[in-house]
């Protein structure tokens, strides 16, 4: 019963604003008062998506200096998850939140290339400028194993995952298996013509292995037929490669593209990205899989959906990137330079978030509200009904009031009016339905003034605001002419409008004409098209008919 | 290739010659030999040794100076006759290759070439101070003794386990010093080990005798620096033997590149010590060598170079040489290619002095300067060109016949940063501004291209915005012209997004989007898809230019109101204008009229219908306008009229 007279009421109130008869405005007072509707717009910019989010949710960098550039980072796979950062002839393991490496491996005799972890986190090997393949104990300082045999830099070192066997590759155009325990050389496979750069060894099966060289191809090898088995032809000297965790598809990067290869159909490739302008060097799963990450020379970081294979993230380094890594569960990015800066970003942790909602906590909660609303009354129960108490924005209850100025004023406080623009916008339009806006604008003084001035620099030419903003500008140079040239303030604003509108102007004239053109365009690319489409040539005429008497006008 | 670009491995070899310091020895990226002149600091000499990419030079050293007394040079000193004394004129060369060349400043010509020693790459070359012997140290492990009067070798003896990287022969000329493995010192008359120093984990690249005094005394000392380490170590040759480590350290902010020391007699004597780093900085020490020192010693005097632009660049010092003044140095900064030769006296309060100077002149200056002598290897059409580097990596680019011009071709758009190509397009953005010929402009829209294709591909907002910050027509209409097909599209893409902004930018948007139609209209109406791929465009446009009208309207609105403030400031500005009437017109009677028209009229009663109107006229303006202080005035003095025709009213 009340609900619908409240509405009648309500209706009342839209059919005749302006000036209503006093009985009605104090009933509509009494019964509810309908709060301005502020427009929703869509944004403009970039889109804000779920990776957006996601891949932003991360505290601003920590910059650690190395002695050179970083060329490989490799997190620890169990617990803390420490990581391993190769630069010049070092290699620094860092605890997951530590600004200083809790241990520090020396000995190398030249530069060290490819510190890698053992899949239970206690071995970790590195190869050298100087062809020797060092093992060393998580533990310890001085090298276990020392595998000689190589001639030139090795550059690539893995274990296999079977944990007794080593993977190497390097400068002298050969990769080859180690035994763990004796330090003894398995195998050799001289398939390469050049230098190898990467490689990777299957995490699920012991004997496949795959490298990736400077003579432009990947090789997938099996130890056990002693040859390779698959050759994929990138195109460019491949850089980085990587297994999916299903080791059904393999990434590659070389030169400028990653190319993403299908394994079990014998080395098809799937996709070939090109979304770097320098050559791509490192390449990075996200720990769930979904998302691919690639780093490159010219200073970016790209996230790709691995089921569509387009970027939906950038990051933005200050130097050229050589290495990257992700912490298990995205806890961290940690990426290395060229110049030596290791820059570690943590993502932030909820307990932040939470408290920021400890002062939400205080408010009475969720249940408070819903008490008894999911009651159900029983036939012969009368019903009480409480009136609920709208919630009012201050700008509507200055409305509410009347005080139309002072409803302006609220809406036009600094933070709205720059932060959220559309909320002034919207009191503006309420303002003119009301046949109000007048007398909101008149009567201020050089202050007030000039906020709605400077209000009206700010958006009057943004196409969602416009056609509420001419009307109210219009009418403030109506209301104020005969106070012009007194205010230098206010003049000072009139003239930077006016500079405005006339760039504006100039715009759009420039937009018409390129709205003749495209015109031009589409209808001589419609005649072409056999079977042209209604919604095409609906669209077309239309466009025309708007834009030919705006033509005219200019 | 990616893990060497943050650190080059090779240094560049680059020596003073020694005493007077008259010339500067640098070999430069381009595998040639530069000799400047520190006083005139033009370019002395210029020498390409014919092998110079295949097996670039790897260390330099100047022979000594050579007096007329010099008995065992008799002969050379024949073939130079006339030549001032105490001139710096041999220098040797070790190149990739393993041979060692001997280059005379004087002749300004090879001298002669020794070869057939080494296997591996020479590492360093050493200049006996009296006899006319050069050592020489390889990556082969070996050391080889070479007699330059008859040009052959004299003696070579294995030294270590792994690669000699470093020798130094001491002031009398009876100990040889050398790293591999481990530092050791050589008897050189007997060629037996004297004595092992222990201590460094990677490549000694630097090795130096302190003092000249006997290795008998407790007083001979020699200091060493290592491939990144930022620790110059000192030893002390002790009598005992019992020298197991270091005994002072210098602390270094990078590891050393180039170092200069005056040695000390006697103990009373300090070492001064001059230290320029990778990073380009310069240290300056002092000390006095009389036993161990725990602490590592910091530097007394550290010296930066930066450029004299809004934010600072610094310039990287190459070497320093210390003068017989204790602050006056001699320093060599810039690039390889063209170093700036400076003589300075340093303040010597001042723990760090940043010195600025503008490069770009003073370089621009050198260029001027003439060559004295440029010889350039006679190329043959069958040359493989070879890539500057060390041997081994067997990838040849066939050469044509102009092989030497290609190749500086080569090095010079490789060595491009996206920075630097973002500063030359300032830079040529300018000088076409100027009016620089056509083919400059074209060069540069090239570029523009370029860049503007690698910024969409990547998305870098910084190229993209640095491109589309271009005011000039033609670089816009040009660029667009040179722009790749697949790459229309995105541009399309991205003006649309940029169109969306403020009127000041989105106008230079307007302006590529009408070039990227006009130049590409027949590929944009080819597409099948054009409306869905233009439409979005399209409807932006469309609802932009919807307010047109009123937009235009208002402006004139505001123009009009405008211009009349400004004419009237200016008018009040210019000149009193006479406000006053030329004619005035009085009536005998207005100023009754103008006393009060109300007041006059009850006096007439004929007009009396028409008062009271006027007086409900007026009533509901009070009403209206918040009661009007002048009309309650006028009310209270007509309050008899009010009362009665609100009487009047009631009876009605």
């Amino acid at each position: 019963m009340a609900s619908s007279c409240s509405f009648t009421l309500h209706k009342t109130a839209v059919v005749a604003p302006g000036h209503f008869p006093v009985k009605t405005v104090i009933t509509s007072k009494m019964a509810s008062f309908k709060p301005t509707k502020v427009l929703l717009y869509p944004k403009l910019g970039e889109k804000v998506t779920q990776d957006t989010l996601y891949w932003k949710n991360y505290k601003a960098p920590v910059q650690i200096k190395e002695f050179g550039a970083i060329t490989n980072i490799d997190f620890s796979p169990v617990a803390p998850h420490n990581f391993a950062v190769t630069a010049f002839t070092r290699i620094h393991i860092y605890g997951p939140f530590s600004q200083e490496p809790v241990k520090t491996f020396t000995k190398f005799k030249d530069t060290a290339y490819c510190g890698r972890f053992r899949s239970d986190g206690q071995l970790l090997v590195a190869g050298c400028e100087d062809s020797v393949v060092r093992l060393f104990d998580i533990g310890g300082k001085v090298a276990l194993r020392m595998f000689k045999g190589h001639t030139k830099a090795v550059h690539v070192a893995d274990f296999t995952s079977d944990r007794y066997q080593i993977l190497t590759g390097s400068d002298d155009y050969t990769c080859r298996l180690w035994d763990l325990a004796n330090a003894a050389e398995l195998n050799t496979y001289q398939e390469h013509t050049d230098y190898i750069r990467c490689g990777v060894t299957s995490k699920l099966n012991r004997d496949l292995f795959i490298t990736g060289s400077y003579d432009h191809t990947l090789k997938l090898f099996d130890a056990r037929v002693n040859k390779s088995v698959m050759t994929m032809d990138h195109g460019q000297p491949v850089e980085s490669v990587l297994l999916y965790p299903s080791e059904g598809l393999l990434v590659s990067a070389g030169g400028r593209y990653v190319k993403v290869w299908d394994l079990l159909k014998g080395g098809q490739p799937l996709v070939s990205l090109k979304n770097h302008h320098k050559t791509v060097t490192c390449l990075c799963l996200s720990s769930n899989g979904q998302r691919l990450l690639s780093g490159s020379l010219d200073r970016h970081v790209k996230v790709y959906s691995t089921t569509n294979f387009k970027v939906v993230h950038n990051f933005d380094y200050a130097a050229s990137i050589l290495s990257l890594a992700l912490a298990p569960d995205d806890e961290s990015i940690v990426v290395g330079m060229t110049n030596g800066i290791l820059s570690l970003k943590h993502r932030k942790n909820p307990e932040e978030s939470k408290e920021l909602s400890g002062q939400q906590r205080r408010r009475p909660s969720y249940r408070v509200f819903v008490k008894g609303k999911n009651y159900v009354p029983k036939q012969d129960d009368y019903l009480v009904s409480k009136p609920v108490k709208q919630h009012l924005e201050k700008y509507d209850k200055q409305l509410k009031k009347f005080n139309v100025s002072k409803a302006l004023d609220t809406a036009l406080e600094s933070w709205t009016r720059l932060k959220k623009p559309e909320i002034t916008v919207a009191v503006v339009k309420e303002l003119d339905r009301r046949g109000t806006l007048k007398n909101a604008l008149a009567g201020r003084d050089e202050p007030g003034l000039s906020r709605i001035l400077n209000f009206l620099v700010g958006n009057l030419v943004d196409p969602r605001f416009a056609p509420v903003l001419v009307p109210a500008a219009e009418m403030i140079l109506d209301i104020y002419k005969s106070v012009i040239g007194q205010s230098p303030v206010v003049d000072r604003q009139l003239l930077r409008l006016q500079e405005l509108l006339e760039k504006e102007i100039d715009y759009q004239q420039n937009l018409l004409e390129v709205l003749g053109m495209l015109d031009t365009m589409f209808a001589s690319s419609i005649p072409r098209k056999e079977v042209p489409c209604s919604a095409i040539s609906r669209s077309n005429g239309l466009a025309q008919g708007e834009a030919r008497p705006q033509l005219q006008a200019t | 290739m990616a893990a060497d670009a943050g650190s080059s491995p090779l240094q560049l070899p680059c020596v003073f010659s020694p005493k007077a310091q008259q010339f500067l020895a640098l070999c430069a990226q381009d595998g040639r030999l530069r000799v400047w002149n520190t006083d005139s600091k033009t370019l002395h000499q210029e020498y390409v040794p014919s092998a110079h990419l295949s097996a670039t030079c790897t260390c330099i050293s100047w022979g000594p100076c050579r007096t007329a007394k010099d008995g065992p040079k008799r002969k050379k000193r024949k073939s130079e006759a006339g030549q001032v004394e105490e001139k710096a004129d041999l220098l040797a060369m070790g190149t990739a290759a393993g041979t060692v060349l001997i280059y005379s400043a004087a002749k300004g010509a090879l001298h002669c070439t020794l070869d057939g020693g080494h296997s591996g790459a020479v590492n360093c070359v050493q200049w006996h101070p009296e006899d006319s012997l050069l050592y020489s140290g390889s990556d082969d492990t070996n050391i080889i003794e070479w007699d330059l009067q008859t040009g052959k070798m004299r003696s070579k003896w294995k030294a270590d386990r792994a690669a000699v990287t470093s020798l130094c022969v001491s002031h009398d000329g009876k100990l040889l010093l050398s790293a591999g493995h481990t530092i050791k010192m050589w008897d050189l008359d007997t060629k037996e080990v004297y004595r092992k120093f222990t201590g460094h984990s990677t490549a000694v690249t630097t090795l130096r005798f302190a003092t000249t005094r006997p290795p008998d005394s407790n007083g001979l000392y020699f200091l060493s620096g290592a491939a990144h380490d930022r620790l110059l170590s000192v030893w002390q040759v002790r009598e005992d033997g019992k020298d197991k480590n270091s005994v002072v350290s210098f602390t270094l902010t990078d590891e050393p590149q180039h170092i200069d020391l005056v040695t000390s007699n006697s103990k009373e004597e300090a070492v001064r010590l001059a230290v320029v780093c990778k990073d380009g900085q310069l240290h300056l020490f002092e000390h006095f060598l009389n036993g161990p020192c725990k602490k590592p010693l910091s530097p007394l005097c550290t010296v930066q170079m930066s450029d004299t632009k809004d934010s600072p660049v610094p310039i990287p010092l190459l070497a320093a040489a210390l003068g017989a003044d204790i602050r006056a140095v001699l320093l060599a900064y810039g690039n390889h290619l063209q170093p700036v030769i400076e003589r300075v006296e340093l303040s010597t309060s001042e723990r760090h002095v940043c010195l600025t100077r503008d490069v770009q002149t003073s370089l621009s200056l050198s260029m001027e300067t003439s060559i004295s002598k440029v010889k350039t290897p006679i190329v043959n059409a069958k040359s493989r060109v070879l890539v500057p580097g060390l041997p081994g990596h067997q990838a040849p680019v066939k050469g044509t016949t102009q092989g030497s011009e290609k190749r500086k071709k080569d090095t010079d758009t490789k060595e491009m940063s996206i920075a630097e190509r973002l500063g030359e397009i300032d830079l040529s953005s300018v000088s076409t501004e100027k009016g620089a010929p056509k083919g400059m402009a074209s060069l540069q829209t090239d570029n523009f291209a370029v860049l503007l294709v690698q910024g969409l591909e990547s998305n870098d907002a910084g190229i993209l915005n640095k491109v589309f910050q271009t005011r000039k027509e033609m670089v816009i209409k040009k660029t667009v012209a040179r722009l790749p097909l697949p790459a229309v599209l995105p541009l399309v893409e991205e003006i649309t997004k940029r169109l969306q902004g403020h009127p000041f930018t989105a106008v230079l948007m307007v302006r590529w989007l009408k070039a990227v139609l006009m130049h590409h209209t027949s590929y944009l109406s080819s597409l099948p898809d054009l409306v869905t791929q233009l439409g979005v465009l399209y409807h932006m446009i469309e609802s932009r230019v919807k307010m047109f009208h009123k937009l235009t309207k208002l402006h004139g609105k505001l123009y009009l109101l405008m211009t009349q403030v400004v004419t009237s400031d200016s008018s009040k500005a210019v000149a009193e204008v006479d406000h006053t009437a030329k004619l005035v017109y009085e009536e005998e009677s207005s100023d009754e009229d103008e006393s009060s028209g109300d007041e006059g009229l009850p006096d007439d009663d004929s007009n009396w219908e028409e008062d009271e109107a006027m007086e409900d006229d007026k009533k509901e303006q009070t009403d209206e306008e918040d009661e009007n202080p002048d009309s309650r005035t006028e009310s209270k003095a007509n309050g008899d009229e009010d009362m009665e025709h609100e009487n009047e009213s009631e009876e009605e």
